[in-house]
């Protein structure tokens, strides 16, 4: 028994004291890299608690499969972009520093919030944090050191609302929430430069299975929102564009080419999904439904 | 450290080392399980087993997989070749565009921020105050800017068009410019007219053409105390039939800094404008300029984003040596349409604005393209995201060989 002990750590020891060490180190750093997933919401998010990161209710089952880790952001939908920012940001700081990595998915007004996080806070030196938030969502600092913005690894879009909407425009959304005036397609597109996401993609998810709004929303929408939003068309709102299947409008096109007609999209904005089964609208119904679900599908199999 | 936090350490320290040892010694088990076996059917089961596959003995059916181990094993290989192409093209996309600093861009990626000052354009179908819409009608606008401060002043434009875009003539019936409340809190409502004419007058650039133009001055009108947003609705007749259009500005009363002249210096192998300016209030200031070549191209897209203190101060806007050395652009250069605004925080309104310099604000000097430095940007964020993303590029290009091999 004795001999084998020897033998053990004769051969272990060196290697076993290493680990170790190496081990204590990222202890005491905090420095174990973990990635995770954010989940940033949209308009009207009345019955989740603002701040806590395990409340999907906004969502659909928090038992679904959403990519790793997830977090749900939880703003409250109903403020302008800039006073409610703080939330977003504070999510990234607790989860996307240090050595801990995001993906991030965000829906309709939540693409309003990532791209003005990402634009005007995005070179800002943030405080590494502990990934563990208090009831208001804020998390403690991990070591005290500050780092130049985020750790994002990219950005999936649905039904993103970074372009406004014209429901906004002509007052269709009758509840007057300051948020709807953030959403009005002028407004909405000059909040920030859409372009400048400091190289991070968002991948682009748009609906079409929209009725209820289309004579209000040019092209091709999915009740909420038109293409020229959800497929992160540069230039001034209401701009038609439709699936190849429609021969009277302009395609959106896949990927980062321009569309069909000459429109440019936004720098590091590439259309992932395009409804051409005009299958997917515009909400979740809570059940991870609409154009949500092609992106929750996304971050299930590759936010790992 | 107290004596309960030493009792900590040392308790988990050796926690963590019966841990390592263990997983130190299950690891090299089964390396050396592994090496002890032969190249072959004993590994690749292994493989089989750990993406939960059922493996078969090597010849008994043709392969060394069950058919749900094939079909596991193939959805895995699908997986991971989405998962590398995208890792890949997130870190190739990332390695190029950081060839220069964020702040420092051909303008050519930031397509909507060429010419910044031009008017906002929306054509949409001609709507009732209802909401409902008017057949056959189409109603075009146009507002100057969104966000104004102190004495700015905003244009708007109305017309409408016929199917055959013909303009129409309107009546006006009323153009009416409020406050809005910005939040639950209640405000004080502020309303005053804007007058629109078509006339070739006042805000109204030519007389006759079917587009009619009003100018809000919020400083003059009533808002001189009202941050926060103003709504324009202008109700029109067209045809014998109603209309109605919203407009949207963001007024804040106070202007925080004022600009005071542009000077150069040519840097380390970069080009640097120093925007002077008199800073009232202090804090984080957004700045954005434009430069062209010396024909008229537009080039590059500067930007500055960082706290400044009150005081004269000058906002440092750099054309990367790189950057000119890539894309050649004829000097001398021409800085243009400068737009800037104080950022502020967890607030609506978030920014009051700077006066806008509309037209060229400086032109530079003629530099040989030798002064220019050809280096690359680097920073620790560019380092942290390269060896991210190549790690990840990596991982997923390892995944794939696992899965598409033998």
């Amino acid at each position: 028994m004795r001999f084998v002990c020897l033998t053990f750590f004769r051969q272990y020891a060196a290697r076993a004291v290493k680990a170790l060490a190496v081990f204590l180190v990222l202890l005491a750093g905090g420095a174990y890299a973990t990635n995770y997933s954010l989940w940033i919401n949209g308009r009207s998010n009345p019955n989740a608690q603002a701040g806590n990161h395990a409340d999907f209710t906004y969502w659909g089952p928090a038992s679904t499969a959403a990519g790793v880790n997830k977090k749900s952001v939880n703003w409250d939908g109903f403020s302008r972009v800039s006073d409610q920012n703080y939330r977003i940001r504070d999510a990234l700081d607790c989860y996307c520093t240090g050595n801990n990595w995001c993906y991030i998915a965000a829906h309709s007004a939540g693409n309003l919030q990532i791209g003005y996080a990402l634009s005007l806070y995005g070179g800002t030196e943030r405080s590494k944090k502990n990934a563990t938030p208090n009831a208001s969502g804020v998390c403690g600092n991990s070591d005290g050191a500050t780092q130049t913005g985020w750790n994002i690894k990219w950005v999936d879009v649905a039904a993103g609302a970074g372009g406004g909407s014209e429901l906004a425009n002509v007052g269709s959304w009758a509840v007057s929430d300051p948020l709807t005036s953030d959403l009005k397609t002028a407004t909405a597109r000059a909040l920030y430069d859409h372009n400048q996401t400091r190289s991070k993609w968002l991948y682009m998810y748009a609906g079409s299975r929209g009725t209820l709004y289309s004579a209000v929303l040019p092209g091709q929408d999915d009740e909420a929102v038109a293409y020229h939003s959800s497929g992160g068309v540069s230039g001034s709102g209401g701009a038609g564009f439709c699936n190849p299947s429609d021969w009277f409008c302009n395609d959106l096109t896949l990927g980062t080419a321009a569309t069909e007609g000459g429109k440019a999209k936004w720098s590091f904005h590439s259309v992932a999904f395009r409804d051409d089964g005009e299958a997917l609208n515009h909400y979740t119904n809570g059940a991870w439904g609409g154009v949500v679900s092609k992106v929750r599908a996304d971050m299930a199999a590759n936010a790992n | 450290m107290t004596r309960r936090a030493k009792a900590l350490w040392l308790g988990g320290a050796l926690v963590a080392l019966a841990v390592l040892g263990w997983y130190g010694w299950g690891t090299d088990s089964e390396a050396a399980g592994t090496h002890g076996a032969t190249a072959g059917a004993s590994q690749v089961s292994g493989a089989a087993a750990s993406i939960g596959g059922v493996s078969q003995p090597a010849g008994a059916g043709g392969g060394p997989y069950s058919e749900a181990g094939m079909q596991s094993r193939q959805e895995q290989l699908v997986l991971w070749r989405g998962r590398y192409e995208r890792a890949e093209q997130v870190y190739a996309s990332y390695r190029d565009a950081t060839r220069y600093p964020y702040d420092s861009r051909p303008i050519a990626e930031h397509p909507d921020q060429v010419r910044p000052f031009a008017p906002i354009t929306e054509e949409l179908k001609l709507r009732n105050s209802n909401g409902d819409e008017v057949k056959g009608l189409r109603l075009r606008t146009s507002q100057e800017r969104v966000f104004l401060s102190g004495k700015e002043s905003v244009k708007f434009t109305v017309a409408v068009r016929d199917e055959n875009d013909r303009p129409l003539p309107l009546v006006i019936r009323n153009a009416r410019a409020q406050s809005i409340p910005d939040s639950r809190a209640p405000i004080k409502l502020v309303q005053t007219s804007v007058v629109f004419s078509d006339d070739g007058t006042g805000a109204d650039d030519a007389s006759g053409d079917g587009t009619y133009s009003g100018r809000l001055t919020p400083a003059t009108q009533g808002f001189e105390n009202a941050g926060g947003t103003i709504r324009l609705l202008v109700d029109l007749a067209a045809d014998g039939q109603q209309g109605v259009a919203h407009f949207d500005v963001v007024y804040m009363p106070d202007v925080p800094a004022t600009w005071a002249g542009v000077r150069e210096a040519l840097e380390a192998g970069s080009l640097n404008f120093y925007l002077k300016a008199q800073v009232r209030q202090a804090g984080r200031y957004v700045v954005s300029a434009r430069v062209d070549d010396a024909n008229g191209v537009p080039f590059a897209l500067l930007q500055f984003n960082d706290e400044v203190a009150a005081g004269t101060r000058e906002f440092k806007l750099q054309v990367f040596g790189a950057l000119v050395l890539d894309k050649n652009p004829a000097f001398p250069l021409r800085v243009r349409d400068v737009d800037g605004f104080l950022l502020i925080p967890d607030k609506f309104p978030d920014r009051s604005t700077m006066a806008r310099q509309v037209g060229v604000a400086h032109v530079s000097a003629s530099y040989p393209k030798s002064r220019f430095s050809s280096a690359e940007w680097n920073s620790e964020e560019r380092q942290r995201y390269l060896a991210e993303y190549g790690k990840d590029a990596e991982t997923a290009r390892r995944r794939v060989e696992e899965f598409a091999g033998p």
